[in-house]
Parts: structure tokens; C-alpha cells; sequence
């Protein structure tokens, strides 16, 4: 009896907890939607707490004309997306070169990528703030897209150094064998082999650069020139929070993260544990 | 019969092979590609984090203003900082912090990892759900927290006060002093808990099943097989994440700045936030990097052993 009864209760334990688990996780996005599907009547009044009752686009309205918003928008794919291509590219081929090539000072230079990838920002905000402002890129949207690759190339390339090293050599030999060069073997065998890596590697570079927060802080003054997360912060800033249309700024930031995320869930989950992680 | 003029040609190739030998023998058999593949990462890491740190260690040691050229004081930064107390609050708050919120986030890992390894329906659904926190925006997640919590509008006063009756009246979560440290970790477990768990669920997922049947075959409870398989299996991975979640969470900016900017009455400040509001707010820059770098030797420590382990996972 206790037999058959003990994997039952444990089972139904680890569905509670999971449950519970996911509420919490779930419970803020859901919040931050009806949040901004609600009027601000209703808001005030504490009235129909967790449905809009009657739902309303206004916040969206107020957020897409009176604000900011659609520039930071733009901003932010801009900073995002030109350095997740140079990361991705850089970090590619230094993850094979560290992973696969045998040359002099390999093994030093590894151990440095990781370390770079370990200094944390906040050591490194001042100077390199000094730096861009140096070069003359403060407050532009290029001094961001110069300084983000000083965190997404090293992940990228650790990230995929792992990824490199879980494909079989032979591959490689066997095309060299047959004639091909060293770059021939990389770029038309392991190059296809590694995308879904390299794909991972690209989105996680893409969150990161997303939603990095203070190197956008302390680089950008000019209200136009911010990317969403320091935008959407500046609104809350003043006295009036205005929480409707400020949970419909985070709804539109959080929805392409969310959206890659699922459509490449798969590849992400793997892409972590294969490459950082792996024990 | 070949004369010498025939030969020569025939020997200089011998001896252009023979040097070319030699440059690889001492830089490696494939140094041409290598060293034009890791270039780029090297000039980066270069140019975008070593010639930084090191500006920032010789900043650390000037009186700088912005604007004004630094004037070289020696330690003289990081002894008054060791005398101050403002500085000395936020360095017993940054270890509450990173302590309390990488404690619980293990915990909570660990126990994501052990349910999503036994026997579960829609193994993958809950996986995808629990990374989510993960992957979003946290400056979005410190918003939805910041209204979450506000003290007459928030929905958690709404809950505990008028759904469940736990509390007589709400509680300003934020702006009181004794609860906004944990109310301020409880943010940074929820956004982290979720890469523990992940992480250690593909360390499990790689222990031999026949490591568990030995374990059962010998009479081992769940109890013990979670201590002499499991654990001793995930060491590694353990370690890792442990470590790096330290770091990470030692010099987490965001979720502070944006849920309390440190407050209220520094009962929050951490060193990173207060690194920033010295160089922007007070505009004394040498005596903001000396708050960031004077947590260095330890950080240095915890790095390099990391590095280790990371590289050693890899390797295998």
C-alpha cells in the first residue's frame, strides 16, 4: 500500500510545485498585459483587478504618438541588431580558431576570452565611457554599437568554442583528405554542422545587447537617441508613473524577445547547455 | 647525371620547406588561420575590456573630476573609502544580497532540476515556461516588480490585503526598510532561478541511469541517491553556476537602480549602484571606480577559479 501510494504523492508533489513555479513566473507578464488593456479609471478604482473591464487601446495610443517610444524602438533594433551581426561573426570564427586550430599561444588566449566575459560591467562603464567619449561617439547610437561587443564576443565565442569541440574532427580530416583546405573544411563542413549553435549563439548575443541597461544609461543624454530599457525606466522618473501606458511600453519591448524565444526555444535550451555550462 | 646547377633549385625548395617547418614547429601547425581567425576577438577583448581595466585601476588611484585632467593621490581613495560608512553599508548589503539571492536561487534550481528529471508529462512545455525569466528584458521584469509592489495600487497588497486577508492593511514593500532587501532579492531569484535550473537538469540528464540502478540494486533510498549520485554527478555544473551566479549577482545594476535606487535610506545600496551615483551623480570619478574595483582581489579569486572549471568542463 505505502508502495504504490509513495511515488503517487511524489508525483503529485512535483506537479504542485511546478504549478506554483509557473504562476509566479507567468503571474508579472500576465499582469503587465491587463495592466495596459486597462483605462485608468478602472486602474484607480482597484475595480475587475485581474481582467480590463472594458479593454482599451489607449494606452498603446498614448505610448505610440506622445512618447518616444517608436524612436527607442527603432534604437534598439538598430544597436541590437548591428551588434549581434558583428558579434556573431567575430565570436564564429575566433570559436573555431580557439576550439579546433593548433597554434602558438592557444590555450592562453582561451582562458582570456573567459576571463573578459567574467569582468562585470560595472568596473567597466567608467573607462569605457572615457573611451567612446575619446573617440568622439558619446551620446551616439555608434558609441553603444561599439561598446556592446566588449560583453556579446566573448559569450559568443565561449558559447560556441563548446559547440566546436561536440563536432568530430574526422569530418574535418576526412574533407581535408579529400582536398579541401582548412578554410574549405571549415566553411562548407563545419560551418553547416554549427549553425544551430551559431543561431543560439546570435539570440543570446541579440537578448543581451536587448536589453542591456547601463552602458545605455550612463553613454546616451539624448532623450531621442535612448533604447527601451533606458526609455521605458525614464518614465518613471517624474511623479505620475502613468503605470498604463508604461506596462504597454514593456508589453511591445518584451514581445520580439519572447517571440524569438519560443519560435526558437529548442535551439536556445540546447545552445546554453551545450556550450557555457557543460560539465 | 645531374650537375649542381640542376640540384639547387631542388635544395632552396628543401630549405624554403625547412623554415616554413620551423615556423610551425614553434607557432603551431595551423598558426595562418589561427591567428587571422582570433584577431578580431583578440583586438576587441583588446581594445573593449583590457585597455579599459587598466585605465580603470590607474583612475582608481587619481582624484578625477569630469572634465578635469586626474591628479595621481596613490591609495588615498581606497582608505577613505575603508573609513566610510556609506561605503561600508553597501558592502555588508551587496554580500545580503548576492548571498541571499544565489542561496535560494540554488535551492529552487536544484528542485526545478530534480522534478523536471523524474518521471513528468509535457517535459518541454515546462522547461520552455520556466526559462522565461531568463531570457526577458529585466529592466521589464524590474518595472513589472516596481508596480507590482506599489503600496496602494500594487496587486500584491491588493492579494495579501483584500483576496486573502493575510494583512490588516498593505505594506509599502519598497520604502520601508525592512522590507525592501528582500523585496528587492525576491526579484533577482525569480529573474535567475531559472538558468540554476536549466543548468543543472542538463547535468542530470547526463548521469548514467545505470549509476541510479547500482544505487537501487545496493538498497539506497531516494534520499541517498540524491547524495551519492546526483550531487557528486552535478559537482562540476554545481560549482559553475554557483560561482558564476555570483558574480553576476554581486555586481547586479538594474534591478536595483530601477526598484530603489539604493533606498530607502541606503537600506538597498549595493556597490554597483553606488559606483554609478558617485561618478554621475556626485561626478567624482576616481572615487567611483575605487567602490567598483575595491571588491576586486576576492572577485579575482572567484574568477579564476571559475575559468578553471568552465575550461575543464569544456575540455571533457
Amino acid at each position: 500500500m505505502n508502495r504504490r501510494l509513495a511515488p503517487r504523492l511524489q508525483g503529485l508533489a512535483s506537479y504542485a510545485f511546478l504549478l506554483v513555479l509557473l504562476l509566479v513566473v507567468v503571474f508579472p507578464f500576465y499582469w503587465m498585459t491587463v495592466t495596459a488593456l486597462k483605462s485608468e479609471v478602472q486602474m484607480r478604482s482597484l475595480a475587475s483587478m485581474f481582467w480590463p473591464d472594458p479593454v482599451v487601446w489607449d494606452n498603446f495610443r498614448h505610448l505610440l504618438a506622445q512618447t518616444d517610444f517608436v524612436a527607442w524602438f527603432k534604437n534598439s533594433v538598430l544597436v541590437a541588431v548591428s551588434s549581434t551581426l558583428v558579434a556573431t561573426a567575430i565570436g564564429t570564427i575566433g570559436a573555431y580558431s580557439l576550439a579546433r586550430l593548433r597554434f602558438l599561444g592557444r590555450a592562453f588566449m582561451s582562458s582570456a576570452v573567459l576571463i573578459t566575459y567574467l569582468v562585470p560591467p560595472s568596473i567597466l562603464f567608467i573607462p569605457l565611457y572615457a573611451q567612446i567619449r575619446n573617440l568622439g561617439l558619446a551620446d551616439s547610437l555608434a558609441g553603444l554599437i561599439a561598446a556592446y561587443p566588449s560583453f556579446t564576443v566573448p559569450f559568443v565565442t565561449w558559447l560556441l568554442m563548446g559547440y566546436f569541440e561536440s563536432i568530430p574532427e574526422e569530418l574535418e580530416e576526412a574533407a581535408m583528405i579529400d582536398g579541401a583546405t582548412r578554410f574549405g573544411a571549415f566553411a562548407r563542413v563545419v560551418l553547416p554542422l554549427a549553425a544551430p549553435g551559431v543561431l543560439a549563439a546570435g539570440l543570446y548575443a541579440f537578448t543581451q545587447a536587448w536589453n542591456e541597461f547601463l552602458y545605455a544609461l550612463v553613454f546616451i543624454t539624448d532623450v531621442k537617441l535612448r533604447t527601451l530599457p533606458v526609455g521605458l525606466s525614464s518614465f518613471i522618473t517624474g511623479d505620475v508613473y502613468g503605470w498604463g501606458f508604461l506596462m504597454a511600453g514593456a508589453v511591445l519591448t518584451t514581445l520580439p524577445v519572447i517571440a524569438a524565444y519560443i519560435y526558437l526555444q529548442k535551439y536556445m535550451v540546447e545552445g546554453l547547455t551545450a556550450g557555457s555550462v557543460k560539465g | 647525371m645531374a650537375t649542381p646547377a640542376a640540384r639547387l633549385p631542388a635544395s632552396a625548395a628543401l630549405r624554403r620547406a625547412g623554415t616554413r617547418v620551423g615556423l610551425e614547429r614553434v607557432l603551431g601547425p595551423d598558426f595562418r588561420l589561427g591567428f587571422l581567425f582570433v584577431a578580431p576577438t583578440v583586438l576587441l577583448v583588446l581594445a573593449l575590456v583590457a585597455y579599459p581595466f587598466g585605465y580603470a585601476i590607474y583612475l582608481s588611484l587619481t582624484r578625477k573630476y569630469v572634465g578635469v585632467p586626474p591628479v595621481f593621490v596613490g591609495l588615498d581613495n581606497y582608505v577613505k573609502l575603508t573609513w566610510d560608512g556609506f561605503f561600508q553599508r553597501a558592502v555588508v548589503n551587496s554580500f545580503i544580497f548576492t548571498f541571499g539571492s544565489v542561496s535560494v536561487k540554488l535551492l529552487l534550481g536544484m528542485l526545478m532540476a530534480l522534478v523536471l528529471t523524474s518521471k513528468i508529462r509535457f517535459r518541454s512545455f515546462w522547461t520552455g515556461v520556466l526559462l522565461i525569466p531568463w531570457v526577458a528584458p529585466t529592466v521589464v521584469s524590474a518595472l513589472n516588480f516596481l508596480w507590482i509592489y506599489d503600496y496602494s495600487l500594487g496587486v500584491l497588497n491588493y492579494l495579501l490585503v483584500r483576496v486573502f486577508g493575510l494583512l490588516p492593511q498593505g505594506v509599502g514593500w519598497l520604502s520601508e526598510p525592512g522590507t525592501a532587501m528582500a523585496s528587492v532579492i525576491a526579484v533577482n531569484i525569480w529573474r535567475g532561478f531559472p538558468f540554476f535550473g536549466i543548468s543543472l537538469l542538463a547535468g542530470m540528464k547526463a548521469i548514467p541511469a545505470e549509476l541510479y540502478e547500482a544505487a537501487a540494486v545496493d538498497g539506497a533510498g531516494p534520499v541517498q541517491r540524491f547524495w551519492r549520485v546526483t550531487l557528486p554527478g552535478v559537482k562540476n555544473i554545481l560549482v559553475i553556476v554557483v560561482l558564476l551566479s555570483t558574480i553576476w549577482t554581486f555586481n547586479d545594476f538594474q534591478i536595483v537602480y530601477i526598484l530603489t535606487k539604493g533606498g530607502p535610506g541606503g537600506a538597498t545600496q549595493v556597490l554597483p549602484v553606488l559606483t554609478y551615483e558617485i561618478a554621475f551623480g556626485a561626478q567624482r570619478l576616481g572615487e567611483a571606480i575605487a567602490v567598483a574595483l575595491y571588491m576586486l582581489p576576492p572577485l579575482a579569486v572567484v574568477i579564476i577559479v571559475l575559468a578553471r572549471y568552465m575550461r575543464r568542463g569544456q575540455a571533457k
